[in-house]
C-alpha cells in the first residue's frame, strides 16, 4: 500500500516537473520561434469548400488562400491584376479574354487557363456547386482555355465582369470530386495559390494557415496566419486583452468601447463597408404588379416619405444609438468608404433635419393632425399611424426604434415598434409585403452593381409569393433604365456616372432612405503586430474586406516572436501541470483514505 | 439550473419503477418490456419532431434559404430536393424511413449531412459531460452523505446551503463569472485558466497534449459540476436521512459496529440506489448544462452545434441534434430502469 | 357536515403554519417571496414602462453605483435599479403562469392517471414518462425558438415542458388518498368522478401541489434567464433580458461588475427564496421527510 502511495507521489512530481517542463516544451513547440498572427473571429467556418461557403470568415479564409481573377487594387479599390494579368474585351462587350499569370500552386504544379475555366464551368453545370457563387456566372454563356488564355463569353453585356467573386480551384485536385454538395475538402495541405496554405481545421476550434513559399508575389512575411473561432464575443475580446489573440475584426460598438482605452490595443476606427437604412413599403407588388401586403396607403406618396426624411436627426442617431461610431448618412446605399462610387446630396436636393419642414409638406399635402396631434390621410379614413419592423435580439435596433418613435411623433405621425425572429423578418419584410417601414442595411462590396441590384423590378417576389430578393419592392423605370446602361457602359468613369445617378434617384423618390453609414471597427495589439496596411490604404478595412493585402503584407514585432508561445499560451504548461499535480494528488489523498478504511476493516 | 429540484426527491420514489414494480416477473422479461416502451418512446420523438417542425411559421425553403438571393426555380428545386412538393402524409412517411436509416438530412449551413456534424462533435460534448457528471456526483454522494449522516450539524448546514445556491444561479451567469474571474483576472486574482475551446491552437504533442486538454476543461467542467452537483448532494443526503432511521440502522449499532461502519456497510449502499438511478434519469439535465457551458467556453460539442442551429437558425440540423440528444437520454433512462431492477436488493428478493 | 370539515380544514391550517413557521430558512424565504411580489405588484404606483426607455435614460453611461444611482447605469445609461424592478414584473409573471400552466397540466394528468384505472391511466403515465425523460431544457429552447420569442410562448415552453413530475407526485398521492376508507364509502353513498376528485382528493393533494408550485415558479425563473441567454426571450425587459444585454453589450470588459452581478443576484435571492419556502412546505407536509427530520 505505501508502496503505492509513494508511486503517486512520484508520479506527481514527476507530472510538477513535466508541467515546467511543458513550459519550457512550448517555448520550442511548433508555435515558438515562428511568426505567427493569430486572428479571432466570433463565427466558425461552415465548410472548407469553396464552392459551398457563405459565411464570412470562410470567404475571407479563401481570399487568403486562393487567386482570383482579379483584386481590388490596395489604393483605389479599382479592380487590378490577380491571377489575371491582363485581359481584353471585344467590341460589342460580350467576349471577355483573360491571361493567366505564369505561377505554380503550392504543389508546384503551374496554373493555367485550364483551372480557371474547370471552376466557371464546374458551377455553370453543377447544382451543388451554385451554392456560393451561382449567381456570379449566371451572363456567362461559355467559358473554355487554351493554354494561359481563357476567353469567357457572356449572354449579355456586363461591366462588372472583373468583380468575379469566384475564387478560381486547381483543376487537377478537385476534378476528382463527383459530389460536389457533400465534399467538405478537409484535405491538408491545401492546394492554393493565394499567400497562404491551410494546413490544419479544427471544427469549431481554429484553422491554421501556413505561409506559401511558391506564392508568384512572394512568401508572406509571417510563418503562419491562424484563425481562431469564439462561440462567446466576450471571450474573443477578453481573448484580445489577455493577449491570445492579435487581431479581431467586426467589432460592434460596445466592443469596440471595451478595447478602446487598452494601452497595448489599437483600436481602429475606420469608415465602414455598411449603409443602414429604413425599407419604406411604398406598395409592395410581385412581378406582375399586382399589390402584394398591408403597407400603410400614405407611405405611397413620395411627399409623405420626404417629410419622414426631413424627420429624422441622423446626427443624432450616430452619436447616440452607435455612440458616434458611424456617419450620418447624407447619400443613400454606397458608403463614402467606396469612393469613386459615393454619391453625396448637396444644395436643394440635400435633405437635412427639421422637422417643421416636414410638418410644412404634410400639411401641404392635406395630411391634417386630428385632436390627439396624429396626423390622419387627406380623406379623413386612417390615421398616420406606422409599424416599424425590427429583429429580435438586437439591442442597436430596439434604441433606433425609440428614436425614430420619438421623431416622428414630433410631426404627427405614430411609430410602433414590431420585432420579429430572422427568418420571420425576412419572409414579411422581402417576400409578403407586411410592413411600414423596416430597417435594413447591406455591406457593399467595391462595385455597388450587387447592392443597385437589390432594387431592381425583377427582385420583386413573383406572383406565387417566391422571393427574388428585393432589399425595397422597388420598380422605377428611370433606375431600370439606368441599371441597363451602367451594364453596357465599359467606359469607368462614364459608368460611375450613371451609378452616382442611380443613388440619387434612390435618395429623392426614398423607397429606402439611408439613415448612416456603419463604421469599420476592429482592434489588434501593438506589442504582436508591427504593421498591417489596410485596403484601401487610406483608412480601410484590415479583416472582411475584399483584399488579402492586408494579411500578406502583415509583420510581428521581433520581440513578439522570441517568446513562449505568446500571451496566454505561456501559461498553459503550468496550469496543465498543476491540473496534473492536483488530479495525482487527489487520487494519493483517495488511495490514502482508503487504505485507512481497509486497515480498520482489517481490524473488525 | 433548469427542472424543478423537487422532482429531485419525489423523483426518487418515481424514478425507479415505482409502484407498478412487477414483484415477480424475471430480470429479463422486465428488460425486454423496458426496451419495449424505450422503442416507443422513441417513436413518438420521431413523430413529434415531424410535427412540432411542421408548425414553423412561413414557408420551410424560404426559412431555409435565409434570406439568400435564390430564383423561383432554385426555390423549387430545393423543395423538391426536400420533398416538400408531396403530400403531407407522404413527407411523414419519407421521414420517418430517413431517419431510420440514420438520414437527418443537410444541414444547409454547413452543407454537410447532420449525422457528420454530430458525429464529429460528440466525443468532446462526451468528454466534458461526461466528466462533468462524474466528478458532480462522486463530490454530490460524498457530500450528501457526511452531510446526512451529521443531520443538522455545521457541515450538513454549509453543503446544504451552498447547494442550494448554486442551484438557484443561472448556469450562464456562473460560467461568465467564473470566466472573467479565473480566466480574464479580477484585481489580484490573476486570469490563468484557458476559457475558450478545448485545447491550445498550437497544443503539443503526447503526454503534454493531455495536460493541455485537462487545464482547458476546468472551468467548464467547474461551471457544468457547480450548478449540477446539488441534485445528487440533497437526493443522497435525503435518502440517507430516510435510511437512518430504519430498524437496521438501529439493530447495526446496537451490535456496537462502529458509527462508520454502519455508514459505510449498511446505510450507504441502501441510500446509494435513489441517487444512482437519479444519475440516469437527469442525462437530460446535464445535457442541458452542457448546451450553455460549450457556448460560453467555444467547446466543440453538440451544444455549442445545437445553440448555432438555434441562433442561424438551421431548422435541418435543430431537428437532428434534438432527436438525437432526446434519444440518447431515452436509452440511457431505460438502461437506469434496468440498472436499478439488477441492483436493487429490494427487488430482486422479493 | 361541511361546517365540520370547514372546522377540521382551518385547525389543520393553524397547525401547518406553526409547523411552516419553525423552519427558520422558509420564514426568511417566505419574507423574501412577500417583498419582492409586493415590490413587483406595486411598481406601477412608482415607476413606469419608461424606466426602461433608451432615449430618456436619465444618467450617464456605464456609471458606477452612486447615490443617484445605487447599483449603476447601464450602457445607455438607464438606472440599473429601476431596470431591476421593473423586470421583476416581466421575471415573475413568467416564473408564476409557467409554474401555473406545468401545475394544472400536472394536476389534472395526475389526479386522473390516478383516479381513473385501466387503459386511460396507462395512456396518461405513459405520456408523462415522455415528456418526462425529454430534456427539458433543449425541448424548451426547440418550442420557443420555433414558435418565435414572446412571453406567452415562453411561458407555454417552459409549462409544456416541466409538468410531468409534478404529474407524478400527484398521482402517487391521488393512489394514497383514494386508498384511503371514507372514499370508499363516499363512493357507495353513489358519488360520481367529479365529486370524488373535487371534494376529497383536490383538498388533500392541494398542500403538496402548492409545495411543488413554489419549486416550479424557481426553476421557471432561472429557466427563463437562461432561455434569454441562449437567445430566445420575451422581448420585455426582465432578469434574463437585461444579463443578456450586459453580454451583448460587453459589461465585462468593460467592467462594469454592476450590470452583470445585480440581476443575477436578484435572480438568485428570488428563486433561492422560492426553493427554500418549497422545501420547508414539503418538510412540513410530507409526512416521510418530517419523521427525518
Amino acid at each position: 500500500m505505501r508502496k503505492w502511495v509513494a508511486r503517486l507521489v512520484a508520479l506527481g512530481v514527476a507530472l510538477l516537473v513535466a508541467g515546467q517542463g511543458t513550459t519550457a516544451a512550448l517555448a520550442q513547440n511548433p508555435a515558438a520561434g515562428k511568426k505567427i498572427v493569430r486572428v479571432g473571429a466570433t463565427q466558425a467556418m461552415d465548410s472548407m469548400n469553396p464552392f459551398l461557403a457563405v459565411r464570412l470568415v470562410s470567404t475571407q479564409i479563401q481570399r487568403w488562400m486562393y487567386g482570383f481573377l482579379t483584386v481590388a487594387d490596395s489604393k483605389t479599390l479599382q479592380p487590378s491584376p490577380d491571377l489575371a494579368e491582363s485581359w481584353t474585351t471585344s467590341e460589342d462587350g460580350l467576349t471577355w479574354t483573360f491571361k493567366i499569370r505564369q505561377a505554380k500552386w503550392s504543389d508546384g504544379q503551374p496554373i493555367t487557363a485550364e483551372d480557371a475555366a474547370w471552376t466557371f464551368n464546374k458551377i455553370m453545370t453543377d447544382e451543388a456547386a451554385k451554392t456560393a457563387n451561382g449567381p456570379a456566372v449566371e451572363n456567362f454563356e461559355s467559358v473554355t482555355a487554351s493554354g494561359q488564355e481563357l476567353t469567357i463569353k457572356l449572354k449579355a453585356p456586363q461591366a462588372s465582369m472583373l468583380e468575379n467573386p469566384i475564387p478560381i480551384m486547381p483543376k487537377h485536385v478537385w476534378e476528382s470530386v463527383t459530389d460536389m454538395a457533400n465534399y467538405d475538402a478537409e484535405k491538408y495541405p491545401t492546394v492554393t495559390s493565394g499567400p497562404y496554405i491551410a494546413i490544419e481545421h479544427k471544427k469549431d476550434q481554429y484553422v491554421k494557415l501556413q505561409a506559401n513559399p511558391n506564392y508568384w508575389r512572394g512568401r508572406p512575411k509571417i510563418d503562419e496566419l491562424q484563425v481562431i473561432f469564439y462561440a462567446n464575443p466576450q471571450a474573443a475580446i477578453a481573448s484580445l486583452k489577455t493577449g491570445d489573440i492579435d487581431l479581431i475584426g467586426r467589432l460592434n460598438p460596445p466592443e469596440y468601447e471595451a478595447v478602446q482605452n487598452d494601452p497595448n490595443i489599437v483600436a481602429w476606427n475606420t469608415q465602414g463597408r455598411r449603409a443602414a437604412y429604413l425599407q419604406i413599403n411604398h406598395g409592395a407588388t410581385t412581378t406582375d404588379d399586382k399589390p402584394v401586403g398591408d403597407g400603410h396607403p400614405a407611405l405611397k406618396d413620395p411627399k409623405v416619405r420626404q417629410a419622414l426624411h426631413y424627420a429624422i436627426d441622423k446626427d443624432r442617431l450616430v452619436a447616440e444609438v452607435q455612440n458616434g461610431l458611424a456617419q450620418p448618412a447624407d447619400g443613400s446605399i454606397v458608403p463614402p468608404m467606396y469612393k469613386e462610387f459615393f454619391w453625396e446630396a448637396t444644395g436643394e436636393e440635400k435633405v437635412t433635419y427639421d422637422p417643421a419642414k416636414a410638418n410644412q409638406i404634410l400639411d401641404d399635402a392635406g395630411y391634417k393632425k386630428g385632436p390627439d396631434g396624429v396626423r390622419t390621410m387627406p380623406d379623413g379614413k386612417r390615421k398616420l399611424e406606422f409599424r416599424f419592423s425590427i429583429h429580435t435580439e438586437t439591442p442597436i435596433e430596439d434604441k433606433l426604434a425609440e428614436y425614430l418613435t420619438g421623431f416622428f411623433k414630433e410631426i404627427g405621425i405614430t411609430l410602433t415598434t414590431k420585432k420579429l425572429e430572422s427568418s420571420k423578418f425576412t419572409e414579411e419584410t422581402g417576400v409578403t409585403g407586411l410592413f411600414d417601414i423596416a430597417i435594413s442595411g447591406w455591406s457593399v462590396n467595391p462595385d455597388p452593381e450587387e447592392v443597385m441590384a437589390t432594387h431592381l423590378c425583377s427582385r420583386r417576389p413573383a406572383p406565387s409569393g417566391e422571393g427574388g430578393g428585393t432589399e425595397s419592392f422597388y420598380c422605377d423605370e428611370t433606375f431600370e433604365k439606368l441599371y441597363q446602361d451602367q451594364l453596357k457602359e465599359l467606359d469607368r468613369p462614364k459608368r460611375i456616372e450613371i451609378l452616382k445617378q442611380m443613388q440619387e434617384r434612390l435618395y429623392t423618390d426614398a423607397p429606402v432612405i439611408a439613415i448612416y453609414y456603419n463604421n469599420d471597427l476592429e482592434a489588434y495589439r501593438k506589442d504582436r503586430i508591427a504593421s498591417i496596411t489596410p485596403v484601401p490604404e487610406d483608412k480601410g478595412l484590415l479583416y472582411g474586406g475584399s483584399s488579402y493585402m492586408p494579411f500578406f503584407t502583415v509583420t510581428v514585432k521581433d520581440a513578439a516572436v522570441s517568446g513562449p508561445a505568446g500571451g496566454g499560451g505561456s501559461n498553459t504548461g503550468l496550469i496543465a501541470g498543476i491540473v496534473g499535480a492536483v488530479v495525482v494528488v487527489g487520487l494519493a489523498v483517495l488511495l490514502l483514505s482508503r487504505r485507512r478504511k481497509s486497515a480498520a476493516d482489517d481490524r473488525e | 439550473m433548469t427542472a424543478p429540484l423537487e422532482a429531485a426527491e419525489p423523483a426518487v420514489q418515481a424514478a425507479g419503477p415505482g409502484d407498478e414494480r412487477p414483484a415477480r416477473r424475471g430480470t429479463l422479461q422486465y428488460a425486454l418490456a423496458k426496451a419495449g416502451g424505450a422503442l416507443f418512446s422513441i417513436a413518438m420523438v420521431i413523430v413529434a419532431t415531424f410535427f412540432v417542425f411542421r408548425l414553423l411559421p412561413g414557408d420551410p425553403v424560404r426559412n431555409l434559404a435565409q434570406g439568400r438571393n435564390m430564383t423561383p426555380a432554385q426555390l423549387d428545386l430545393e423543395r423538391h430536393r426536400l420533398g416538400l412538393d408531396k403530400p403531407l402524409i407522404n413527407q411523414f412517411f419519407d421521414f420517418v424511413g430517413n431517419t431510420l436509416r440514420l438520414d437527418l438530412g443537410t444541414s444547409y449551413e454547413y452543407k454537410r449531412p447532420v449525422l457528420d456534424l454530430i458525429g464529429e462533435r460528440f466525443g468532446p460534448t462526451l468528454l466534458l459531460a461526461g466528466t462533468g457528471l462524474v466528478i458532480a456526483v462522486s463530490l454530490g454522494i460524498w457530500q450528501g452523505t457526511r452531510a446526512g449522516w451529521r443531520h443538522g450539524g455545521r457541515f450538513d448546514r454549509f453543503s446544504t446551503g451552498t447547494s442550494l445556491v448554486l442551484w438557484s444561479v443561472p448556469t450562464f451567469w456562473l460560467g461568465l463569472l467564473l470566466m472573467m474571474v479565473f480566466g480574464v483576472g479580477v484585481g489580484p486574482i490573476p486570469g490563468v485558466l484557458p476559457f475558450r475551446g478545448i485545447e491550445s491552437v498550437d497544443a503539443p504533442d503526447g503526454f503534454a497534449y493531455l495536460l493541455d486538454v485537462a487545464s482547458h476543461m476546468v472551468l467548464p467542467c467547474l461551471t457544468l459540476v457547480a450548478v449540477i452537483y446539488a441534485q445528487y448532494l440533497l437526493v443522497m443526503r435525503s435518502s440517507l436521512l430516510e435510511e437512518v432511521s430504519q430498524d437496521y440502522v438501529t439493530v447495526a449499532r446496537a451490535k456496537g459496529l462502529r458509527d462508520d461502519e454502519v455508514r459505510r456497510r449498511h446505510a450507504v449502499p441502501n441510500a446509494l440506489l435513489p441517487t444512482v438511478t437519479l444519475v440516469f434519469m437527469r442525462i437530460g439535465f446535464v445535457v442541458g448544462g452542457a448546451v450553455t457551458v460549450e457556448t460560453i467556453y467555444t467547446w466543440p460539442g453538440l451544444g455549442q452545434l445545437f445553440y448555432e442551429a438555434i441562433s442561424v437558425p438551421d431548422f435541418t440540423l435543430m431537428q437532428g441534434t434534438f432527436m438525437l440528444i432526446t434519444v440518447a437520454v431515452i436509452i440511457m433512462n431505460t438502461l437506469a430502469d434496468v440498472v436499478y431492477r439488477v441492483l436493487d436488493p429490494r427487488v430482486r428478493s422479493a | 357536515m361541511t361546517s365540520v370539515a370547514t372546522t377540521r380544514r382551518r385547525q389543520a391550517l393553524g397547525r401547518f403554519w406553526t409547523d411552516f413557521r419553525r423552519h427558520r430558512a422558509g420564514a426568511v424565504g417566505l419574507t423574501v417571496l412577500i417583498v419582492a411580489v409586493l415590490l413587483a405588484v406595486t411598481a406601477p404606483l412608482f415607476i413606469d414602462e419608461n424606466v426602461t426607455s433608451v432615449v430618456d435614460a436619465p444618467g450617464e453611461e456605464w456609471s458606477g453605483p452612486s447615490l443617484a444611482f445605487p447599483f449603476g447605469t447601464d450602457e445607455s445609461g438607464r438606472s440599473i435599479l429601476l431596470m431591476v424592478w421593473w423586470g421583476s414584473r416581466t421575471s415573475l409573471l413568467i416564473g408564476f403562469l409557467a409554474a401555473l400552466v406545468s401545475i394544472v397540466i400536472g394536476m389534472v394528468v395526475g389526479i386522473a392517471a390516478g383516479h381513473f384505472r385501466g387503459w386511460l391511466s396507462a395512456v396518461l403515465m405513459r405520456i408523462t414518462d415522455w415528456f418526462l425523460v425529454l430534456p427539458s431544457l433543449v425541448t424548451a429552447l426547440v418550442l420557443a425558438a420555433i414558435l418565435g420569442g414572446s412571453t406567452f410562448t415562453i411561458i407555454m415552453a417552459i409549462g409544456i415542458t416541466t409538468w410531468p413530475s409534478t404529474a407524478r407526485l400527484i398521482r402517487a398521492q391521488t393512489l394514497a388518498v383514494e386508498a384511503r376508507p371514507y372514499i370508499e364509502r363516499s363512493k357507495a353513498l353513489g358519488a360520481g368522478h367529479w365529486h370524488i376528485t373535487s371534494r376529497h382528493v383536490l383538498p388533500n393533494v392541494a398542500p403538496l401541489l402548492l409545495a411543488s408550485t413554489t419549486l416550479e415558479v424557481a426553476s421557471a425563473i432561472v429557466t427563463e434567464s437562461t432561455l434569454a441567454f441562449l437567445g430566445v426571450s420575451s422581448n420585455k425587459t426582465s432578469w434574463g433580458t437585461m444579463l443578456r444585454g450586459s453580454y451583448d453589450y460587453g459589461a465585462a470588459t468593460q467592467g462594469a461588475w454592476w450590470y452583470i452581478l445585480i440581476p443575477g443576484l436578484a435572480i438568485l435571492a428570488v428563486v433561492m427564496a422560492f426553493t427554500l419556502v418549497g422545501r420547508a412546505l414539503e418538510a412540513v407536509l410530507n409526512p416521510r421527510l418530517r419523521k427525518a427530520s
